[in-house]
């Protein structure tokens, strides 16, 4: 579904991230794991049409798109949620669900999936997003991508900021959206969290990636082991 | 008392209409057009051109609020191009060089030209009495034109699907691309929309005052005033500012006199700043 071959990036010439492959398939879930500053959110603006890539190919459902713009891959059914969320603060939880779904009208029977899917949503529907507790923008930016009825969800740490409880609620979340079928691809710092519910990954260090393969063997990598799961 | 106060609120809705083109263009491109007055200027001749060569009233003025439109759109199309291209203080920097430029050469052009050109559209009919004061009959259908077109920028973007993409850029230009809005269309839209508004801005004013080719530059400088105190990209805020800042002017060109009140208005700008850097309900950085 999603096929990114041999992407750099960076900013005002100087590439953070370099010779980046990786791939992300129909139905699957696949995570991104790499610590702070290791280029995952390069990577994802990138990939996802917020900035252009200095070089490589991105492919998505077997067409090109390299340097597309954001507003042209969500209408193609690549949804990303940054992990800074850029919600409209000062629109209410509803009108945010609205613009979503943009050009087209809201259609009631996504509101109410996102609704059912995050209940507290709907309680605060009149309420404006900038009045919102962090755990619940972070419901808010997932369900204004859901809105846009997206193939694959691209999520940049959806857990930032949120207490483990809450982490634990979203990822839950996400579990319910992957039975529906939706195609995902996460970064996260969050690891264990991320390997328990993700089908693959790739680890992502100093702009390069370093190891992939399944969840089960990257957890049982010894240096996975050290360096994400603080295990010795 | 009760006069000062109406002539306030005539003054201050004609200030909130001159500010909420300004203020949207600003809010959503981060672009100030210091032209904006000269667009108005522009509508004002094309009104009086067309009714010269014989166009009655009201398809004249609709003439002129289709020029306005264009006007918008040749500046989104020309000068704000390598403007689009700046991000930030450069943008702004930038776009104060270029538009001040553009008006210099409106200014001139048009002083060269048709140096004692002024539009007037003249209203019918004697004073009408409100609250016991005589209003000039003018002063009342600019006021009320003026009401009528903030009521249909408020349906607009509480209302539309479109006027809440416009406003969405505004609140985060890049949560507006997540979700497929292209902030460059909105800011063509906002820049046609403010164009029409300049028209509308020269069209009500020349119901009172004619509108002539120097009054260009005055029109800018309250448009900034009132978007400083009103808060940048807000259309509200520049409807309560106007209102405000049209009493206080009101009240200080009646109690001390007209060469104050431009001061006066300047300090009430200064003080609004200092107490809320981001105007009455501007966005906050």
């Amino acid at each position: 579904m999603l096929e990114v071959r041999e992407v750099a990036a960076g900013y005002q010439g100087n590439d953070v991230i370099h010779d980046i492959s990786f791939h992300v398939d129909e139905g699957e879930a696949v995570m991104i794991i790499g610590s702070n500053g290791a280029g995952k959110t390069t990577l994802f603006r990138a990939m996802c049409g917020l900035s252009v890539p200095s070089s490589g190919v991105v492919m998505f459902d077997g067409e090109e798109v390299t340097g597309h713009p954001a507003q042209r891959m969500v209408r193609n059914g690549l949804a990303f949620v940054p992990a800074e969320r850029h919600l409209f603060p000062r629109m209410t939880v509803q009108e945010n669900l609205s613009l979503g779904s943009y050009p087209k009208r809201p259609d009631q029977e996504t509101i109410s999936v996102v609704f059912a899917l995050f209940p507290r949503l709907s309680e605060r529907r009149r309420q404006h997003a900038g009045t919102l507790s962090g755990g619940e923008q972070q419901m808010l930016a997932v369900g204004r991508a859901l809105m846009s009825r997206p193939r694959l969800l691209v999520l940049d740490e959806p857990t930032t900021g949120l207490a483990p409880k809450l982490a634990h609620q979203a990822y839950e979340a996400l579990t319910v959206l992957r039975r529906q079928g939706l195609t995902l691809l996460i970064a996260e710092q969050q690891v264990p969290l991320a390997m328990a519910f993700s089908d693959r990954g790739y680890v992502l260090e100093n702009g390069v990636i370093s190891l992939e393969g399944t969840s089960e063997a990257l957890a049982a990598d010894p240096r996975v082991r050290s360096a994400y799961l603080g295990v010795t | 008392m009760t006069a000062i106060i109406l002539d306030g609120i005539v003054l201050g809705l004609q200030f909130g209409l001159l500010a909420a083109g300004f203020t949207l263009v600003y809010g959503l491109g981060g672009v100030l057009n210091l032209a904006y007055g000269q667009m108005a200027v522009i509508s004002a001749m094309v009104i009086l051109f067309s009714m010269n060569a014989g166009v009655s009233a009201i398809p004249a003025v609709g003439i002129g609020l289709v020029a306005g439109g264009l006007l918008g759109l040749i500046f989104d199309q020309t000068i704000l191009r390598p403007i689009y291209r700046r991000h930030g203080e450069a943008r702004v920097l930038l776009s104060l060089l270029l538009t001040l430029g553009v008006a210099f050469i409106v200014d001139g052009f048009l002083n060269w030209r048709y140096p004692t050109a002024g539009l007037t559209v003249g209203i019918d009919g004697g004073p009408i009495e409100i609250l016991g004061v005589p209003m000039r009959r003018g002063s009342i259908v600019g006021s009320v034109i003026i009401l009528v077109v903030f009521a249909l920028l408020l349906v607009f973007f509480r209302g539309t699907s479109l006027g809440r993409a416009v406003r969405s850029v505004i609140e985060d230009e890049e949560g507006a691309r997540l979700v497929g809005i292209d902030p460059s269309l909105m800011l063509r839209i906002i820049l046609i929309l403010s164009g029409v508004l300049a028209a509308v801005v020269a069209v009500t004013q020349s119901m009172v005052r004619p509108v002539t080719v120097t009054v260009g530059f005055s029109i800018t400088v309250l448009a900034l005033i009132v978007t400083v105190v009103g808060g940048l990209g807000s259309v509200t805020g520049a409807f309560l500012a106007g209102l405000i800042l049209g009493v206080i002017s009101s009240f200080a060109t009646a109690r001390i006199g007209t060469f104050l009140s431009l001061i006066i208005l300047l300090v009430a700008a200064a003080i609004t700043i200092l107490i809320r850097p981001s105007g009455l309900l501007g966005v906050k950085e």
